[in-house]
């Protein structure tokens, strides 16, 4: 039943992959011609040069075995290659992808930890002044941009705090260039970007939490649970998170898109060097090719985190059956 | 002695539920109305979008009568000033005037987020409607490829396009349309399927309505509570999202101004002005704010199933 | 006379709604010996689940205004949360209405059954489920060792009221309280449950509180009964007493709504005219007056209160007081 439920998800996912990579192919496709950035106009180059250039890069094929050959291609692991230096792109992701990794994931971790208590709090003391203080948060929280917030504490926590000679934070990069490089260096320089990350998740997640939390305070089984003489306590984090987490595993497998994307801004403002630097710099040089196979490995990392979240949802709610 | 098993409940019926009219009816949208004006914070939040939006249409009067400067007047001995009478919110590194600036900015961030909301609404509801109407394998082609444009990370998307388009206002609020009207037409298309189940469709066919006039005339008035809904919760996000793709320099370029773009450069002038960097970012906030609680208001006044 | 293994006396819980305060419970008074099974009956909104939850204190949003709940010698409504804690699941159970709700969906059934064991003897999970099993299997659940590590969805509904029941026994307490057991199951189900309920009676000793709107219920069931109206009881006394000669005429229509076996002559079934009382907006005197067919002038004026009406009987009703009879209409 489950072999059959995951064969079946994972199929559909091969298919939006498929779709996807279409889709991007005939993005750039749209653009032939003005494909390599100044080619043209390069004095440097003969026309042979640029004849062999577009050869290499495939433009001088029809579109559908441009397209079968960056298929088989993937599929041995090539994500193409760099149009400014012919690097392959892979190598470029691998070498970004732990550190994208590493914010990413000190923000999902953050922003569960935070957010579940808060909802709690919020669906226990509805209506109190701590809950409408949440509220205002949250939703000053779906309000900020997470870039001119990333501004602003550098502006006070690195800027400010080093103009009076107190101690700072740094503001770029995952490590320090000289000195650095172990584990606390590495910390230091994650409070800031894993700060701004996790505070759009935990308005997001928090207000999850609490409508979900009221939802299921509301069933009858935690009646029950009360009516065995249990303390609050357990009726509340025992018997009601159980099941009011359920549902936030799938909103985290959904916002994995959004926690990829929100990484982007984030890596940029702090000069994180994770795979959204990596997209972003290789833009400002209209190097497509590199954007394109990131843009592409993202999706892949999206696909099969909301395939990891269904599943996973699967296995902490029983009621599930996978038919 | 009488057993469980021959012997009546006492419960008395329930007097039968009406039936919901075939579709919102005039006093239904009285109703909402009503209740959206009765929610004060709601309104005010929209008042001041609506304020914000007359002040970014009447830029140019702002530019004579109040701030005397164009946002690209250029004055090199009045850089960094900071904010007092002569410039209300300070100048910038080239002594331009920042309030100036915000108000023509607001054109750009504004102009490009209702352009782009349109945009998603219209393509979002066509594909939605037919999808959730013909059902079947136009259904699934066209929901598969839904499917697909959602799940590419918009932010990698809006920057491959605007590397390979490099876009003005018009194709800025295409790009971010681009991804926009996928949830839209999700949306559409769950509505239109739950619409589709009531009598009223059956009986309209009946009377020999033709594909087109039963989705215009019929579907679209049941879809339009969720469109208008989703509208305005939409708007703050797509500033938000402009604003980022500005400021990354993938958007709008200078020396057109916008929130965005105001600040791409503003980490080289911590040093100089801090204003530089808060004025900006207070502005969009406030904006998206607004709009995030007008958007929340019209949400509980219009759709009442959704109310947390 | 026995003495009463819980005493409640004058009860009073309250609700806050917008429409005003509304008294679920209004001066409920009852007694329960030990091993007896009372039924407490009436219309849906009567107040009847409200007073068993009150006893358990686990009546919110409502409030105890006053009135006591005496359970061997203290005073229930003036217990910490903590004290109380260890009265619930563990001296008084309760089961409820439906077994579909009542199980948390995401805990395997033996591991709920086996809870009130750790929580209250302190059992390790090894020991608690061992007896969870036990306990399931002699409610009648066949192969109890592996069903235990079912979830809820996995039961019927009927085995899942099993399963709750099995979890009120477990710390074999001596109150066990079922809110409407049966209403939720299918009327074969409803027989095997209402059997099971007896024999754990019979077996266990557990006195046991009997809610429900379904007179045939408790005529199987009940050695006696309280009927109660709009939060008041209006009528009390042995169950074979109430049947036969009612001296309440909400009781009465009760009785004449439902179709009987033991009727003498076969009288048409009569509902009951009218609707139930808005509990936010009371009539003046006898709550049921408006639906009352014996009604006199007094009913709407004062309301009566609960008296030894006959033999054996207490009945909160001006006709019958004063020996009025309740035949005809």
């Amino acid at each position: 039943m489950l072999a059959k439920y995951i064969a079946r998800r994972f199929l559909a996912s091969v298919i939006v992959v498929l779709g996807v990579t279409v889709i991007t192919l005939l993005l750039m496709n749209s653009t032939r011609g003005s494909y390599v950035p100044g080619i043209d106009l390069n004095p440097a180059l003969r026309p042979e040069d640029i004849a062999r250039l577009r050869a290499n890069l495939g433009l001088d094929r029809p579109f559908y075995e441009w397209y079968m050959s960056w298929i088989w291609a993937v599929l041995h692991g090539d994500f193409g290659r760099s149009m400014i230096d012919g690097s392959p792109v892979m190598s470029h992701i691998l070498d970004r992808l732990p550190n994208t990794l590493e914010l990413t994931g000190t923000a999902i971790v953050i922003g569960v930890l935070i957010s579940v208590p808060l909802g709690v709090i919020g669906a226990l003391r509805r209506g109190s002044k701590t809950d409408h203080v949440l509220t205002v948060v949250s939703v000053a929280g779906f309000a900020v941009p997470q870039f001119w917030m990333g501004l602003m504490l550098i502006l006070i926590f690195s800027v400010t705090l080093q103009q009076h000679g107190l101690p700072w934070l740094p503001s770029s990069g995952a490590f320090s260039a000289y000195a650095g490089g172990d584990i606390l260096d590495r910390i230091l320089h994650l409070i800031l970007p894993a700060t701004v990350l996790s505070f759009f998740y935990l308005s997001v997640w928090s207000r999850f939490i609490r409508s979900s939390m009221l939802e299921v305070l509301s069933q009858d089984y935690i009646r029950t649970a009360r009516a065995k003489g249990m303390s609050e306590r357990r009726v509340v984090y025992l018997h009601g998170l159980r099941n009011a987490l359920i549902p936030l595993i799938t909103l985290i497998g959904l916002e994995l898109p959004g926690l990829v994307s929100g990484g982007l801004v984030v890596e940029v403002v702090f000069g994180w060097p994770g795979i959204g630097k990596l997209a972003f710099e290789r833009a400002l040089q209209y190097d497509y090719s590199t954007v394109m196979g990131v843009t592409f490995f993202a999706t892949l990392l999206v696909i099969a985190g909301n395939l990891l979240a269904d599943l996973l949802y699967g296995v902490l709610d029983p009621r599930i059956r996978y038919s | 002695m009488i057993g469980p098993s021959r012997v009546a409940e006492l419960d008395v019926p329930a007097a039968g539920v009406e039936t919901g009219a075939a579709r919102p009816a005039q006093s239904y949208w009285n109703e909402s109305w009503e209740r959206l004006r009765a929610n004060r914070v709601g309104m005010a939040a929209g008042l001041l979008i609506v304020v914000f939006a007359l002040i970014a249409l009447l830029a140019p009067l702002f530019s004579l009568v109040v701030t005397h400067v164009q946002p690209q007047t250029i004055n090199l001995d009045d850089t960094f000033f900071r904010p007092g009478l002569r410039h209300l919110l300070g100048t910038d590194e080239l002594g331009r005037d920042t309030l100036t600036r915000l108000i023509w900015g607001a054109r750009v961030s504004l102009g490009v987020a209702f352009l782009t909301v349109a945009m998603s609404l219209s393509v979002g509801t066509t594909v939605g409607m037919v999808a959730g109407y013909y059902g079947g394998w136009i259904d699934d082609v066209l929901m598969r490829f839904v499917d697909m444009v959602l799940a590419i990370p918009a932010i990698f998307l809006f920057i491959l396009m605007s590397i390979l388009f490099r876009p003005n206002a018009i194709t800025l609020a295409a790009i971010v349309a681009s991804v926009g009207w996928g949830s839209v037409a999700r949306l559409v298309r769950g509505e239109v399927l739950s619409v589709k189940q009531r009598d009223f469709i059956l009986a309209t066919r009946s009377i020999g309505a033709g594909d087109a006039r039963l989705m215009v005339r019929h579907l679209l008035p049941n879809v339009l509570p969720v469109l208008i809904v989703a509208a305005s919760l939409g708007v703050g996000q797509i500033i938000l999202i402009e604003a980022a793709l500005d400021f990354l320099g993938l958007g709008i370029q200078p020396p057109t101004p916008s929130w965005g773009n105001m600040l791409t450069n503003a980490q080289s002038y911590f040093f100089r002005s801090g204003f530089l960097v808060a004025f900006p970012g207070i502005t969009i906030f406030i904006t998206v704010l607004a709009s995030n609680i007008f958007g929340n208001a019209v949400r509980d006044a219009f759709d009442p199933r959704l109310k947390s | 006379m026995t003495q009463p293994l819980l005493e409640v006396r004058d009860l009073h819980t309250v609700f806050s709604t917008k429409e005003g305060t509304v008294k679920a419970v209004d001066g409920v008074s009852f007694d329960l010996t030990p091993g007896e099974t009372l039924g407490i009956v009436g219309e849906s909104g009567c107040g009847k689940s409200v007073t068993a939850l009150s006893v358990m204190r686990l009546q919110r949003p409502g409030k105890i205004v006053s009135g006591k709940v005496m359970f061997k010698g203290q005073d229930l409504t003036k217990l910490s949360e903590y004290e109380m804690r260890e009265i619930r699941g563990r001296e008084i159970a309760m089961i409820f209405q439906d077994p579909m709700t009542s199980l948390n969906p995401v805990f395997q059934v033996g591991w709920q059954v086996g809870e009130p064991t750790r929580l209250h003897h302190g059992w390790g999970a090894k020991k608690a489920l061992a007896s969870a099993v036990n306990m399931l299997s002699r409610v009648g659940i066949p192969s109890a060792e592996s069903r235990a590590n079912d979830y809820p969805h996995q039961f019927s509904g009927g085995m899942r009221q099993r399963a709750m029941i099995a979890m009120g026994l477990t710390t074999t307490p001596q109150v066990l309280i079922a809110d409407e057991p049966t209403t939720a199951l299918d009327v074969t189900i409803q027989a095997q449950i209402l059997d099971l309920l007896r024999h754990v009676n019979r077996e266990f000793g557990t006195a046991t509180i009997l809610i429900t709107h379904n007179l045939g219920v408790v005529a199987g069931m009940c050695e006696r009964i309280i009927v109660m109206y709009a939060g008041k009881v209006v009528e009390s006394g042995p169950t074979k007493d109430v049947f036969a000669h009612p001296t309440h005429p909400y009781t009465w229509s009760l009785l004449r709504s439902i179709p009987r076996l033991d009727a003498e002559k076969h009288e048409p079934l009569k509902p009951i005219e009218g609707v139930p009382p808005n509990l936010a907006d009371l009539p003046t005197g006898c709550a049921f007056h408006p639906r009352c067919v014996f009604r006199v002038d007094r009913c709407t004026r004062d309301v009566p209160a609960l008296l030894r009406v006959g033999e054996s009987q207490l009945a909160a009703c001006w006709v019958t007081q004063a020996g009025g009879e309740l035949t005809g209409a």
